[in-house]
């Protein structure tokens, strides 16, 4: 592989090498490099969107269809002039008035729109399906450890649920329940930190395997070679 | 105007996403116009209004620059780096691709190869994204790795009884999870990886992980509700 | 005496160890297996077993839509997994559908992928696979693709009509889906499962980042959630599971490792924290 690398891959392996190490060196101490790499990532995140926004929706979405048909597609102005009243938030600019009060339309579709969905989603697709689950295992008990292990499922919901959500003061037999709420989930936050270590190690493998094995490995390695 | 159309736009839209769910989806209501035509119409548009948002993200980050650059602050070279950044990775970015119908009738009066190297999925904006923006990306999150190291190791203390039900859970899953700790465990007994899976994972953390959803689903819902009742407004901002 | 209090100035000095140490010691502990890699056997967990199944047993040729639903920060763990995911659909000669939620960089990574994974196989585009590239708005996204994936996508992610890729002759809604194999970095799993899982009976199957692994072990007890894989480790149950060994399998070496070393640190930080405490507390020592 090493033998293979082109001019512009062993340019591209150190220019990824010289922004790697550049990011890392923060955990040093704060230095100008740094800031130089953190500025290029924002500059080139934001361009992105620009050309997402082209390809994805003006071309794509609105000037295509309307020029292939307009007939059949006209409705798409609508939103297209919801979009641009959307931009009325850049103002006031120049001459032009702080007209800000036009991008609520959109910005009102859009909530709407999302609100309509998530109250079927969030009652259809996940309270009562959980719900359901919670008490539906008991009905696949067939020995003591199923049983065990629905009955802790069903104190573990119960009970986090009396913590977390109940805004009654945790007294009495509510506070011996949120008590117990507390200690289930102290151990499912246990948990959660444990996979949260996980990933974060992952990513740092990811570079660290770009470090050593393609750039150190391969472009380094084939200049000894 | 400015507060009553948007409550009955946001209303009625909602209320009729809301209500297309309870409703036969082909059921022919008026000139063939099916309930789920209606609802398609919408999310189309919405789709549309979606990326308008992206556009002032965009905007707003190359106003805050060129102001920070013409104030001539210390740091004013750096908004520079990222104006310029921005200009790199969009210019080409904007181009329609070739195969867009656009494109089709743009490149018969531009060379083609602008479409080929420039547009979002052509030759530089990849080339960018893939050697610049994802390895940055994923430096930055790499780092965290660092930290929640130094964090395990500066603040993670038994002080209390939850305090200490914590940090064991994290430390069985820590073992647990990776191949060397499960053959270490699989030595002194193969059923307790199976135990730890099973009553950690599946058991408490599954009933937590539970409760949790079904708790933040009916918020959601209630501000659902909320939102198509007109209670609330919070998206209209300040008047 | 002197001998305790002596151990006590250690212990308190290990506890404030300057970070950038703890720092190195993580550094050295990633480097030296990708160095000297260690084979280390890999258990598969039900859940990864579960989802491996469900697409193992889906006729050859259906239609599978995957989801590149995670940022390029979240690569070395969803990347391999959408890598095994490919080799097995691919192998099963399934009909592939991309989409992607994520905006900044979601459609490159799906092209680059797709189009890598798709020349091993001898996959055309248009044919065996499609891919459909970002809009905005994914709670309109997925809730409108199951009336019509067309209203939603006009054109793929090159611009290209629907209409005029032959693999999408046949694939108009979910109903024309058989699986849905979600790849992702965040809580999109939620609407996959709670508006098209729910709505339109389609199964879907998640791969996750282990950040949110935990939080969808219910779903998975529930039938909503056909399979879950976790993480990296998830991804190397997946790549041995196809049997394709690649990054996620080779990473497991280093993350042993590195947990070992985090364990070893919270164990040594509480000893000082007890020592210390005990010194401060008058205790006989």
């Amino acid at each position: 592989m090493t033998e293979s690398l082109t001019t512009g891959a062993h340019l591209t392996l150190w220019l990824e090498a010289f922004v790697t190490l550049a990011l890392f060196s923060f955990l040093y101490k704060d230095n100008p490099v740094y800031k130089f790499v953190e500025h290029v990532f924002a500059g080139l995140s934001a361009g992105y969107y620009a050309g997402l926004i082209c390809q994805s929706v003006i071309y794509t979405q609105l000037m295509d269809p309307l020029y292939t048909d307009f007939g059949a597609n006209f409705m798409l102005l609508i939103p297209f002039v919801f979009g641009m009243m959307m931009l009325t938030r850049l103002t006031p600019i120049g001459p032009i008035p702080d007209l800000s009060w036009m991008s609520r339309w959109g910005l009102a579709i859009t909530v709407g729109s999302t609100a309509g969905i998530f109250l079927i989603a969030q009652l259809h697709g996940l309270v009562m399906p959980q719900t359901l689950d919670t008490f539906a295992q008991f009905s696949k008990v067939t020995d003591f450890r199923s049983f065990a292990m629905a009955s802790l499922i069903l104190v573990g919901v119960i009970s986090t649920l009396v913590y977390f959500y109940f805004s009654k003061e945790h007294k009495g037999v509510l506070g011996g329940v949120a008590k117990v709420g507390i200690w289930f989930i102290m151990v499912a936050f246990g948990a959660q930190f444990g996979y949260t270590v996980m990933g974060r190690v992952s990513l740092l493998i990811g570079r660290m395997s770009f470090l050593i094995d393609d750039w150190i490995g391969g472009s380094i390695g084939s200049l000894f070679n | 105007m400015k507060r009553t159309v948007p409550i009955i736009l946001a209303v009625s839209t909602a209320s009729i996403l809301a209500l297309v769910f309870f409703l036969n989806r082909d059921f022919a209501m008026f000139f063939g116009v099916t309930p789920d035509d209606i609802k398609q119409e919408i999310l189309i548009w919405v789709t549309i209004i979606g990326g308008f948002t992206l556009i002032l993200g965009v905007v707003s980050i190359l106003q805050v620059n060129l102001k920070s650059f013409s104030q001539k602050k210390p740091d004013r070279w750096y908004s520079l780096v990222t104006i310029i950044s921005l200009l790199v990775m969009a210019i080409p970015g904007i181009f329609p691709g070739p195969e867009t119908e656009v494109g089709k009738v743009l490149y018969t009066y531009l060379p083609s190869w602008i479409g080929v190297y420039g547009s979002q999925n052509g030759i530089i904006v990849n080339w960018l994204f893939d050697h610049l923006d994802a390895p940055m990306m994923s430096t930055m999150f790499a780092t965290l790795a660092f930290y929640i190291a130094s964090a395990a190791y500066r603040a993670f203390r038994a002080r209390t009884l939850e305090a200490t039900l914590l940090l064991v859970a994290a430390v069985l899953v820590m073992f647990w999870r990776v191949p060397m700790g499960e053959a270490v465990l699989n030595m002194v007994s193969p059923e307790i990886p199976e135990w730890i899976n099973m009553i950690l994972m599946r058991g408490v953390n599954a009933s937590v992980q539970r409760g949790i959803i079904i708790g933040a689903a009916l918020g959601a819902a209630s501000m659902s509700l909320r939102i198509i009742l007109g209670i609330e407004r919070i998206y209209l901002g300040k008047t | 005496m002197n001998d305790s209090n002596t151990k006590v100035g250690i212990w308190e000095k290990i506890s404030q160890l300057d970070r950038r140490w703890i720092y190195l010691s993580v550094a050295v502990s990633v480097i030296i297996p990708l160095i000297w890699p260690i084979s280390v056997p890999i258990g598969i967990t039900p859940e990864a077993r579960q989802l491996y199944d469900a697409i193992d047993e889906l006729p050859d040729s259906s239609t599978v839509m995957l989801t590149f639903d995670f940022y390029a920060s979240a690569l070395p763990e969803t990347e391999p997994a959408a890598r095994a995911a490919l080799h097995h659909l691919f192998q099963k000669n399934c009909k592939i559908l991309t989409v992607t939620t994520i905006p900044l960089g979601g459609p490159a990574i799906s092209e680059r992928v797709t189009r890598d994974m798709a020349k091993k196989y001898d996959k055309v585009y248009g044919i065996d696979y499609v891919n459909l590239g970002f809009k905005a708005n994914y709670v309109a996204v997925l809730s409108g693709m199951g009336s019509s994936i067309e209203g939603i996508y006009p054109s793929d992610n090159s611009g290209t009509r629907l209409a005029d890729l032959p693999m999408m002759k046949d694939i108009k809604d979910y109903g024309d889906i058989d699986f849905i194999f979600v790849v992702a970095d965040n809580a999109i799993v939620d609407y996959w499962v709670s508006i098209v899982n729910a709505q339109y009976g389609t199964p879907v199957g998640a791969s996750v980042t282990a950040v949110s692994a935990p939080k969808y072990y219910p779903l998975v007890s529930s039938g909503q959630l056909t399979g879950l894989l976790g993480g990296m480790k998830g991804a190397a149950e997946y790549e041995i599971l196809v049997g394709q060994r690649a990054e996620a399998v080779k990473g497991m070496s280093v993350q042993s490792l590195v947990h070992f070393l985090i364990i070893a640190m919270v164990l040594l930080g509480n000893i000082g924290y007890f020592i210390s405490r005990r010194k401060k507390t008058g205790a006989a020592f």
